[in-house]
């Protein structure tokens, strides 16, 4: 019964780290423009298929040690992954906003960019999945019942580590309480010197470095990529920020943890799919009690 | 002249606030915009600060200067980071989510790490003493008038010697707005300039050394705060006969 318990237990936490991760980048962008950035589930898409083509590079063409291209992979890919996010925030938002555009057309643009991304790389490198190199051999412990793989326990750590980080930047540097500053009043920034383009380009850094940190870990974990795969685990992500309490970095973090968690409890007791049907609709009996989500409190603070 | 605001013309969409005004403000002066509602004072203190679009007025004609350069395409981080001119805005705008201590850290963004910033936290800490006592407060606690302390005590931390409010007597209590008007002309004989704009043109022209009439966008008398005080048409219309 312990070992059951224990073993959905790691199941969820794993699970939930891709949700967790994805979230952060929805609740950083929300909090600091007031956009849902929807095509963040593609930008998570790009980080996983940017890991793809960095570890195959060091991995056949460098010849590099398995454990040598893990380690340049992950910090490699999460720069790339960050370009990817920002050159979106110029080409795309940067225009709209200077424009002064109504927000439903930058939700609208946000839409059409992550489509753009995953037509993109369709009609690049053609509708064929690509199968992820193992960079790491895993290990499959068995304690007491319980099993598992040192790969699962380090998608675990890592999350929670990354959301160490990114806590300390949001709460105790002045980049961070510029971005918690503009979240309540965008106005008042520029008249403290701030200048509003950085911190929102630190912004989509964050964000997208941490979509591609999931990238990779998820292409690790289930090794086969296709450019749909960012979409549906996209949208969950964005809920699980939402039942978090979207702006705030917290809410984003337990909501995609709560998500994985009512997730593999439905798999384990029915059919799998079940799934998404009862995990949605205990996420929405949550919004109906808490509307402004778990962390969320209306309209006060943000990030 | 360290500021000088030459025929400015500027537009928010098709409404035209300002129609031509010049004034100009120099080191060490207090100066004062008086004038009723929609007369265009915040208006020229926004351009003044080069904000933002969709905030931001756009100049369709005239220019502003700062030691006698044009800032029109200065960006508005810059008047706060180079110019060394801060606004406190027209209802406060403090950044209630967080505590006063970080409302005021924050307004040292731009400024060099190893600058002596206790001394200055200590400084508006012995003007303002309330804010010492509830520097761990999240802002959107304080009451309207320790709010209005603290955007200027943020405006003074980001390190400006040229300080330009907005209303800033708007919503005190009367005792209130004496003290901070006391502190304005402490702080203006430290070496502070001031651009004052006010709808209490009492209050201002007992400040400020010189003031300018604003009507409709246009200047409408300008003169020494003591003439503008003795002026019977300034009289008539804006201190109340």
């Amino acid at each position: 019964m312990l070992a059951t318990i224990i073993q959905n237990l790691i199941n969820a936490l794993q699970w939930g780290s891709f949700y967790a991760l994805i979230a952060l980048g929805y609740t950083l962008v929300y909090g600091v423009l007031t956009l849902i950035n929807f095509a963040h589930g593609d930008i998570f898409m790009v980080g996983a298929y940017i890991a793809f083509f960095v570890a195959t590079f060091f991995l056949t063409t460098a010849e590099l040690p398995g454990w040598a291209a893990l380690a340049l992979t992950i910090p490699l890919t999460m720069i790339l992954t960050s370009m990817v996010g920002v050159a979106l925030e110029r080409v795309a938002y940067r225009p709209l906003r200077r424009k002064g555009a109504n927000r439903l057309y930058v939700v609208i643009t946000a839409l059409m960019c992550g489509l753009i991304l995953e037509n993109a790389n369709l009609a690049l490198l053609g509708a064929s999945r690509k199968a992820f190199p193992p960079m790491i051999t895993e290990h499959v412990y068995n304690i007491g019942g319980v099993i598992f793989t040192d790969l699962k326990i380090a998608v675990i750590v890592t999350t929670i580590l990354a959301f160490f980080v990114l806590h300390k930047i949001v709460t105790k540097t002045r980049v961070g309480m510029a971005m918690r500053a503009i979240s309540y009043d965008k106005f008042a920034v520029p008249l403290m010197g701030i200048p509003m383009d950085n911190i929102i380009v630190i912004t989509f850094v964050l964000g997208s470095g941490m979509a591609g940190l999931a990238g990779i870990m998820f292409a690790m974990s289930y090794p086969i990529l296709e450019p749909y795969m960012g979409a549906l685990i996209g949208w969950k992500a964005f809920i699980a920020a939402v039942v978090g309490g979207i702006g705030d970095i917290r809410g984003a973090f337990l909501g995609g943890f709560l998500l994985g968690a009512v997730e593999i409890l439905v798999v384990a007791f029915f059919p799998s799919t079940f799934r998404d049907l009862i995990a949605f609709t205990v996420l929405l009996v949550i919004l109906a009690f808490r509307p402004t989500g778990l962390f969320g409190v209306a309209k006060t603070t943000k990030i | 002249m360290l500021l000088s605001v030459e025929n400015l013309e500027v537009k928010y969409g098709n409404i035209q606030p300002l129609h031509g005004i010049s004034f100009h403000v120099n080191e060490g002066e207090i100066v004062t915009l008086i004038g009723a509602n929609g007369a265009g004072k915040t208006t020229s203190l926004y351009s003044i600060c080069r904000l933002a679009p969709p905030e931001a007025p756009r100049v369709i004609a005239g220019d502003i200067k700062f030691r006698g350069e044009s800032i029109l395409k200065t960006r508005p981080s810059d008047v706060v980071k180079k110019l060394k001119m801060a606004l406190v805005p027209e209802g406060r705008h403090i950044f209630g989510n967080l505590t006063v201590m970080e409302n005021l850290e924050l307004a040292t963004y731009s400024r060099e790490r190893d600058a002596d910033l206790k001394t200055e936290y200590q400084r508006i800490f012995d003007l303002f003493p309330r804010l010492h006592e509830r520097r761990k407060q999240r802002s959107e606690s304080l009451s309207g008038g320790e709010q209005q302390m603290l955007a200027v005590g943020r405006a003074m931390m980001t390190g400006c010697n040229f300080l330009l409010l907005d209303e800033p007597s708007m919503g005190l209590a009367p005792r209130l707005k004496y003290d901070l008007f006391r502190t304005l002309k402490k702080l203006n004989e430290e070496g502070m300039t001031i651009l004052l704009v006010e709808q209490n043109a009492h209050l201002a022209l007992h400040l400020a050394h010189r003031g300018y009439v604003l009507d409709t966008g246009k200047l409408a008398a300008a003169g020494s705060s003591k003439d503008l005080l003795g002026n019977p048409d300034v009289k008539k219309a804006y201190l109340g006969g």
